[in-house]
């Protein structure tokens, strides 16, 4: 006999949801950074014979790393805190079983850090 | 290999006593952590809390020890280490660390979170047994952690253990006892070619992080670790503008690395003219006139077994000065250490593979390389790097085991972020301080292994607080001690948790656990202490290893358990091994090809991470499509909405 439970779509978990469009949102970001950082740098910082004349630094530091790498790190710590503090949801992970208090020590701290 | 001859030359003269008592201090530090963290054991859940904290972590506990844990020595001594060596390129080679705390605790973190508290999991193993409902996949899991962490400890302690000695070289109680050590040690054929010194900061560093992490638990590890974090963000930026400053700014140090070459790796036979007097060492500095009447520097490495009275010391490891900026620095700080009274014969250079007599190689890619053509980072290792520091992160199990014990999503949201300003504190900074390193300090190629705390010495000592240099080097020790609590933990609630209680004793009561736990822990510790008493030679070699093998193991498993819910046991054990064997097979094609395990063979001039990732994802999904789906309950309990959620 068949049971009509097994043929129901599953109504997935939201943490699930949430946490996957959130994953494929990072790997975006890592993605963008890639795309840009290697090519940027390889393009203008491997020069085959160098000139220098035509090497120029920013803050010091070589023009290529700075704009291939410094520049999108700044910017990729920007991204990072608008990820943290306006994209990612504050979902409820649960409580595990051994997360409840002992009953010898019902009373005790809630055991949470800094 | 990367940090073996970090101890070879005296550094610390003035900074020798507050390197004793930071030590000290160290030790005192950990151990009132430990006593804390073991009250909290009498209070919760035994197993929960000794190798999870119960999964109460806040923001800072939580931050400091991913970041702590995930740094390791290899940020304080061998990266370093090639900064000095390879130059500006470095800052490409670390790029990936912009986008590392999101990555590696982002793509992972929550769902990882909750899927340990839905099925009660405390390690790594339990959560791929439980979300496949398949114990030998646990089993797997165990020794495949196992395997690759016991390596990676005893590499970790020789580590320690030879900081601790560049620490304490200059200790005169150190060396006493070293010297009553020394008739004990000599009569066992187990420590023999082993100094008593080296022994002595190996059972010394051992024991107390042994005695911490056995006692303690998982809380004397993060709390350990919050205090070797704060240590080392200190050190990097207390050294920034102090490099900056003594380079007389930073464009002008990038101004001197283009006008630079790479030195000459040179062997020569040496002519001492008045040997009665000076002998040759280490680190003395020879300025010859060749034939053709040309003023040449050069750096004595390797003076091998030159004595007292020798006229002609065959066959010495020199370094030649090839840039100008570097030979007036030299001739104007080195003055003392400056040997005219010495001619060479048969003068053999071997030149660097790539960069040599060519400007600008230090301020541009691949950067300069001894014996790579191809030079440090060509296109396709700089494309390699960029995915395994920001995607192989994440498939570590020690940080997934972090993922599992923060508290709640607003504390992962908060620890992403400070982890993101923190490793900007630290990483690009280090670039630069030791792009700085390569100006104020030249000669030191063939012992770049230990600029660190020689520069750490020479900043300070440039301010007249050379005592501050043992405060700076306990940045490189305070990482190795956090990476190696956090092995030691993992090992050992594998072997506990996974094995004893899992499978061999499920109804074992809270005191024989605790027993096991302590008894497995102490004896996991130990038995990597007396490994590293003849440890391995190719240490760097093997952290590089055993992270990218344990990523091409683990994260395709973890992500397929995690995000797909058609994803099956057979599957997942498919793309384990398969990674795994991908991973293994370029290492020892590289054996085979290149008579060297840990010079593997490079498909496409890719680094095998690479490789073992994209076999483990591929196999795992062609498989899991030509299986059976899991049991329709499997999934619900994992991926179904429960009846009190809202909607996402």
């Amino acid at each position: 006999m068949n049971n009509p439970d097994k043929e129901k779509p599953i109504d997935y978990d939201p943490i699930f949801l949430n946490s996957r469009r959130e994953a494929i949102v990072i790997f975006t970001i890592w993605l963008v950074c890639l795309v840009w950082a290697v090519p940027y740098c390889y393009y203008f910082g491997y020069v085959g014979s160098f000139d220098s004349a035509n090497f120029s630094t920013f803050l010091g530091i070589p023009s290529w790393l700075f704009w291939g790498i410094a520049l999108p790190w700044l910017l990729a710590d920007i991204v990072t805190t608008w990820f943290c503090f306006c994209y990612m949801q504050d979902d409820d992970v649960g409580v595990a079983d051994d997360e409840l208090p002992l009953k010898s020590d019902a009373t005790s701290e809630s055991g949470e850090d800094a | 290999m990367m940090i073996n001859s970090l101890f070879q030359t005296p550094l610390l003269a003035e900074g020798s006593n507050i390197a004793l008592a930071t030590f000290g201090l160290y030790t005192l530090a950990v151990f009132v952590l430990a006593a804390l963290s073991n009250r909290l054991l009498s209070k919760r859940s035994f197993l929960s809390e000794y190798f999870l904290g119960s999964r109460g972590l806040g923001v800072w506990a939580f931050a400091l020890t991913f970041a702590a844990t995930s740094a390791s020595g290899g940020s304080f001594t061998g990266f370093p280490s090639k900064i000095y060596s390879h130059g500006w390129v470095l800052g490409l080679w670390i790029g990936s660390y912009m986008v590392v705390p999101i990555c590696a605790m982002g793509l992972l973190g929550k769902r990882i979170n909750q899927v340990a508290r839905l099925s009660g999991a405390i390690t790594v193993p339990d959560i791929l047994r439980d979300r496949y409902n398949n114990a030998a996949f646990g089993i797997l899991s165990v020794g495949l952690i196992v395997f690759f962490m016991s390596f990676n400890l005893v590499a970790q302690f020789k580590a320690g253990t030879l900081i601790l000695q560049t620490l304490l070289q200059d200790v005169t109680y150190f060396h006493d006892a070293a010297a009553l050590l020394s008739p004990t040690t000599s009569s066992i054929g187990w420590f023999d070619g082993v100094t008593p010194e080296y022994l002595l900061c190996l059972f010394a560093f051992g024991a107390a992080v042994i005695v911490y992490t056995t006692y303690g638990g998982f809380h004397a590890v993060v709390w350990t670790d919050v205090m070797q974090g704060v240590v080392m963000v200190v050190g990097v930026l207390f050294m920034l503008p102090l490099a900056i400053y003594l380079c007389g700014g930073l464009n002008k140090a990038t101004d001197t690395m283009a006008k630079m070459t790479p030195p000459t790796p040179t062997v020569a036979n040496v002519s001492i003219g008045n040997p009665a007097n000076k002998r040759l060492t280490n680190g003395d500095w020879i300025l010859w006139t060749d034939s053709a009447g040309s003023d040449r520097l050069f750096k004595v490495i390797d003076v091998k077994a030159a004595a007292v009275g020798d006229e002609l010391v065959k066959d010495i490891q020199l370094l030649e000065i090839e840039t100008d900026s570097d030979r007036e620095r030299v001739l104007k700080e080195e003055s003392k250490k400056i040997r005219r009274d010495v001619s060479l014969e048969e003068v053999r250079p071997e030149p660097y593979a790539s960069g040599a007599e060519s400007k600008g190689s230090y301020v541009t890619g691949p950067g300069p390389h001894r014996t790579k053509s191809d030079g440090f980072l060509p296109l396709s290792l700089a494309f390699s790097f960029f995915f395994m520091w920001a995607i192989s992160g994440a498939g570590q199990p020690s940080s997934m085991v972090r993922l599992m014990a923060f508290k709640n999503s607003t504390t992962l949201r908060r620890a992403i972020f400070t982890v993101a300003i923190y490793y900007s504190a630290i990483y690009f900074p280090l670039v630069i301080i030791f792009c700085c390193s390569r100006v104020l300090m030249p000669g030191m190629d063939l012992e770049s292994d230990r600029i660190m705390p020689a520069m750490a010495v020479y900043l300070t000592s440039k301010i007249g607080a050379g005592w501050l240099a043992g405060l700076l080097i306990a940045a490189p020790f305070a990482a190795v001690m956090s990476t190696v609590d956090s092995f030691l933990l993992m090992i050992s609630s594998a072997l506990v948790r996974d094995i004893y209680q899992r499978n061999i004793n499920p109804d074992a009561n809270e005191k024989t656990i605790k027993l096991a736990c302590y008894a497995v822990t102490l004896l996991v510790g130990t038995a990597a202490m007396l490994g590293a008493v003849n440890p391995p030679e190719f240490l760097q070699d093997i952290i590089v290893y055993v992270g990218s093998g344990l990523a091409a193991c683990f994260l395709g498993p973890i992500v397929y358990s995690l995000y797909w819910p058609r994803s099956n046991f057979q599957g997942a054990i498919g793309g384990m091994l398969g990674g795994f064997s991908a991973h293994f097979g370029m290492y020892v094609a590289g054996a085979i090809m290149n008579d060297s395990f840990f010079d593997p063979y490079r498909l496409f001039n890719f680094d095998p991470i690479i490789v073992g990732l994209f076999a483990s994802f591929v196999i795992g999904f062609v498989i899991t499509l030509l299986t059976p789906p899991p049991p329709r309950a499997i999934v619900e309990k994992y991926f179904a909405r429960r009846p009190n959620q809202s909607e996402a």
